[in-house]
């Protein structure tokens, strides 16, 4: 049995994995965190350890709920809970000092588990704290209770300052797997942003997501904003009510383009999606290294997006496709499904006679758009016939609506057209030169085929009226934060540019590092792609230079506070041993310096004076002027052996 | 407190056998620690700690999540750093001096050490620990520190001290780092007494068996003050007036010596009759009679006074063992 836990020394071991848990609990849903954390501060009041039953019908409970909380899927995150839960109940067991360990020990694992969620700067910025609270009560575990907590929060704070020069070399430096041991976790919940998933009635959660979901910088030239089609998953079929995506797209051939324009060159920084889809500009002419262009031009990466990541690209404002459009590709690109919307299929086929250019064609529904359909983020519900219904009926809608129903116009015109998704337009950051893409900024558009050219990009949301737009996400949110928000957003705009362009510099330098960027670092000598041993020996090297810096700051405590006198006299004692006139521990100065000036005639009566001088300032009592002091320092300092030979 | 036994305490006293092992020889006082002689262990906790981290740091790579790996080497960062701070704390302490007051086998020897350390660095939370005696203490900087420690005694004769830990679990508890301090100082211990001796012998042949008490009420003459005297003996008033200390003799009116002979308890065993010639000094001493002790080989002529109480106890607990 260990020794019983102080109150105050508990009261800190709990504080502090409370604070390893917070970054986690705000990752999990809202309720069963309340349940948790009513849990844990239940067990954190337990003064008495708690009969085994109860522990154990607790621990089924919060289990129970934790799987219900993630609708019974083992996943990643579901693990994470379920670690939580088992931190939250820890208390309750915690008595004694090797308890109190082993809770400190396993809480380390919280902010482990809240970074392979999400890494943004909430998670990080918590996580600081939760270190420094570790480190307190590990202290303050070995100290036993009535320790200052403040000492301690200082101590702790320069532990980490210190550990900073190792923490780095250690996280630049030290080998990265290039690739994984094992599988990646896959997410039992997906993550909001674009999916494989359209349903034009639906509301999507992604349209007021504020967080980023990438940044772009252009090298050379930057294309015009409203060209600036940031290209996801192409949606192929269409059941009457939702898109989705083809599976088969991954299997078929990338398709031949030829750019018709000059090609604009960029690097991509994309916040985590765990999907495997990449964003790049229309249309891509080229994928990251790990990723390949399936048949409907969208990149897919080998790997989920969990991290961070950065990667170029090269991409063409308009291209031309070689290979035609045949068989079933061209078949699936105007399937519809039958009983659905005949109303639309008879006006199509209609305007299909009177205007057969698909082009014409489209400008023709364009203009009756622009004419008679208004833009709003809140779009009234419709019915079976969804596209009868918001082209007959309600005009009113979303880029959803608009690309959906264009897309069935032209489909039952026998058009072929699909449905592509993605990210337009952003914000400029003047500080960092880049484009940021919010989630909010996610769009769905449409590719007709046109014979002779390939697919062709035609948004029609575009095609609204400016004074038809009623809302849009802006004036929701604006309404939503309240009226003072929209003049805040004058003032703040500045402000989060800078904000943003911080956590874009953090991204770069530390969440998408990996292994690829490590093997480049050595490029400023002269290695282009370092071999392990040469980062193993960069590491070696690192890692010394930073232990090095970690000894002096720690050996500098060593330095001798006592009076500046009495030091430059340990000096001048010293320099006279190293010429062999060594003073004997017991051997008052002045016989000391008696018995070398009668070896050192020469010097004999300088050596005296300092001397003299010296036992006067220590033993004689009286108050020496500064003056005089900083004097005999100064002959102390200066007193040299003119011949060293001598003994 | 009975501390929990940690690696140190397992596999350290299996390594202090081990030839390599500093200090290889009992040393003499002053004793300083140097870095040479400093050793140090993960505790369990740091044990734990580090597989913790293994884990993070395995995990942080496979999904090279930065973060996270930020996380991990900043706390081996810190555990280093720990490692070296815990070194520090030893470096440089000084043994200065062992003292302890004879006591008989058996009872508890209070033993006194005095710590002194160099440099301008706090040295919090050092353990002693002697045998199966545990010190707590501190030393702040440029200062001296006494600890006392408290050794059970067995035998009589000279108590070695063996082999003394000083370690500390500080900064962090997640290693022990210690030293070890063999120092030369041997310790007397006086035989143990005898519990049912019987009363003294007196003085052969000779009827006359008066005895006074200790000191008689008369002051008989001063004299010069001799170490071994005991203070109450020494006239204040005088010495003050003499400028120098002077003892007060009184007449003392026992009349004849006591011998303690070894002949006298020969029907005894050997360690029997240790004891029961140790418990007649005492007695004898607290008698205030004068006492002369016979050995074998040896003969300490009657004398009276702590000196003289010593030289008889010590002869005692340092004869051979049979």
């Amino acid at each position: 049995m260990s020794e019983p836990l102080s109150r105050s020394t508990r009261l800190w071991c709990l504080l502090a994995a409370g604070a390893c848990a917070l970054p986690l609990l705000l990752l999990i849903p809202g309720w069963l965190a309340a349940v948790l954390v009513a849990t844990a501060a239940l067990a954190a009041f337990a003064e008495k350890p708690w009969p085994a039953s109860l522990r154990f019908l607790l621990t089924l409970m919060v289990g129970g709920l934790v799987l219900a909380a993630f609708e019974f899927r083992i996943g990643r995150d579901t693990s994470c809970a379920g670690l939580l839960a088992m931190l939250m109940l820890k208390p309750i067991e915690t008595h004694g000092t090797r308890d109190a360990r082993s809770l400190l020990g396993f809480s380390l694992f919280a902010p482990f588990a809240a970074f392979l969620q999400d890494q943004g700067p909430l998670t990080l910025s918590l996580s600081l704290p939760a270190a420094a609270l570790s480190l307190m009560a590990w202290s303050m575990l070995v100290q036993g209770p009535g320790v200052p907590w403040l000492r301690e929060a200082r101590r702790a704070a320069l532990a980490m300052a210190m550990a900073l020069p190792m923490a780095l070399a250690g996280f630049w430096l030290f080998p990265r797997l290039a690739t994984p041991l094992w599988g990646l976790p896959e997410n039992s919940v997906g993550r909001m942003g674009l999916g494989d998933r359209m349903t034009p009635s639906e509301w999507l959660d992604a349209l007021v997501d504020d967080s980023p979901a990438l940044r772009a910088h252009f090298i050379g030239k930057t294309p015009p904003r409203e060209q600036m089609y940031w290209r996801g998953p192409v949606l192929m079929n269409f059941d009457g009510e939702a898109w989705t995506r083809d599976v088969g797209a991954g299997q078929a051939p990338t398709p031949t383009i030829r750019p018709s324009a000059p090609t604009i060159r960029y690097e991509v920084m994309l916040e985590p999606t765990e999907r495997r889809d990449l964003l790049l500009l229309d249309l891509p002419l080229s994928t990251p290294p790990d990723a390949r262009l399936n048949s409907e031009l969208t990149a897919i990466s080998e790997e989920p997006v969990n991290n961070l990541i950065r990667y170029s690209g090269e991409s063409a404002p308009s291209a031309e496709f070689s290979e035609a459009l045949a068989g079933w590709r061209r078949r699936a690109a105007l399937a519809l499904p039958p009983n659905h919307d005949p109303r639309t299929r008879a006006l199509a086929r209609q305007w299909r006679q009177e205007t057969p250019d698909p082009l014409q064609l489209t400008g023709r529904f364009l203009q009756w758009l622009r004419r008679d359909f208004k833009y709003t983020i809140s779009a009234p519900p419709v019915g079976f016939h969804a596209t009868d219904d918001f082209l007959f009926g309600t005009r009113l809608g979303f880029c959803q609506h608009f690309s959906s129903a264009y897309a069935v116009f032209m489909r039952a015109a026998g058009v072929p057209t699909r449905v592509v998704t993605g990210y337009v337009g952003g914000h400029y950051n003047k500080l960092g030169d880049y484009w940021l893409l919010k989630h909010k900024d996610a769009h769905a558009w449409t590719e007709i085929w046109v014979d002779g050219r390939g697919w062709v990009r035609v948004d029609p949301t575009a095609a609204i009226a400016p004074e038809n737009i009623l809302d849009t996400l802006d004036d929701v949110q604006r309404r939503q934060r309240g009226g003072l928000a929209g003049a805040a957003d004058q003032v703040l705009g500045p402000m989060f540019d800078g904000s943003d362009f911080l956590r874009r510099q953090w991204n770069q330098l530390v969440l998408g590092f990996n292994s690829a960027r490590q093997k480049s670092l050595l490029r400023p000598v002269g290695i282009d792609e370092a071999e392990a041993w040469q980062l193993v020996t960069a590491f070696g090297i690192g890692s010394a230079l930073a232990l090095a810096m970690t000894l002096w700051l720690l050996l500098r405590e060593h330095r001798d506070r006592s009076h500046p006198v009495l030091r430059a006299w340990r000096a001048f004692t010293r320099r006279l041993r190293r010429a062999g006139h060594a003073k004997g521990l017991d051997e008052p100065p002045l016989s000391f310096a008696r018995r070398v000036a009668a070896e050192i005639p020469g010097q004999a009566a300088d050596l005296l004076s300092v001397s003299e001088r010296y036992s006067d300032w220590r033993y004689s009592g009286r108050k020496m002027p500064d003056q005089e002091q900083q004097q005999l320092i100064r002959s102390l300092r200066a007193f040299r052996l003119l011949d060293r030979s001598r003994k | 407190m009975a501390a929990a036994r940690d690696a140190v305490e397992r596999y350290g006293d299996r390594m202090a056998a081990l030839a390599l092992v500093r200090p290889k020889k009992p040393e003499s006082l002053p004793v300083r620690i140097t870095r040479n002689r400093i050793y140090i262990l993960p505790t369990g906790f740091g044990l734990f700690l580090a597989l913790m981290l293994t884990t993070m740091l395995i995990g942080g790579l496979n999904y090279n999540n930065n973060p996270a790996l930020l996380l991990v080497f900043l706390f081996a960062g810190v555990a280093h750093n720990s490692l070296v701070h815990a070194h520090l704390i030893l470096s440089g302490i000084c043994l200065k001096a062992i003292h302890a007051q004879p006591v008989f086998a058996g009872e508890v020897l209070r033993l006194k050490l005095r710590f002194d350390a160099a440099g301008a660095r706090e040295r919090p939370g050092l353990q002693l620990l002697a045998a199966d005696a545990h010190a707590q203490f501190e030393l702040q900087a440029d200062a001296q520190a006494e600890v006392t420690l408290d050794v059970i005694t067995h035998r009589r004769g000279w108590l070695e001290l063996g082999r003394m830990r000083l370690s500390t679990l500080r900064p962090l508890g997640l290693a022990r780092s210690w030293s070890w301090l063999r120092p030369d100082t041997r310790l007397l211990v006086y035989p143990a007494l005898d519990p049912s001796a019987p009363p003294l012998p007196q003085a052969p042949g000779d009827g006359d068996s008066r005895r006074t008490r200790a000191h008689g009420e008369q002051p008989h003459h001063l004299r010069e003050y001799r170490p071994g005297d005991m203070p109450r003996q020494i006239a204040w008033k005088a010495s003050a007036r003499a400028d120098r200390l002077l003892v007060r003799e009184y007449e003392s009116s026992v009349a004849r010596d006591i011998t303690l002979d070894w002949q006298l308890v020969a029907e005894l065993g050997h360690e029997d009759k240790i004891r029961r010639l140790a418990r007649w000094v005492v007695e004898a001493e607290r008698s205030g009679s004068r006492y002369a002790l016979v050995l074998p080989k040896q003969r300490i002529p009657a004398g009276r006074g702590a000196e003289h109480r010593h030289l008889c106890l010590r002869a005692l607990a340092l004869l051979p063992d049979v």
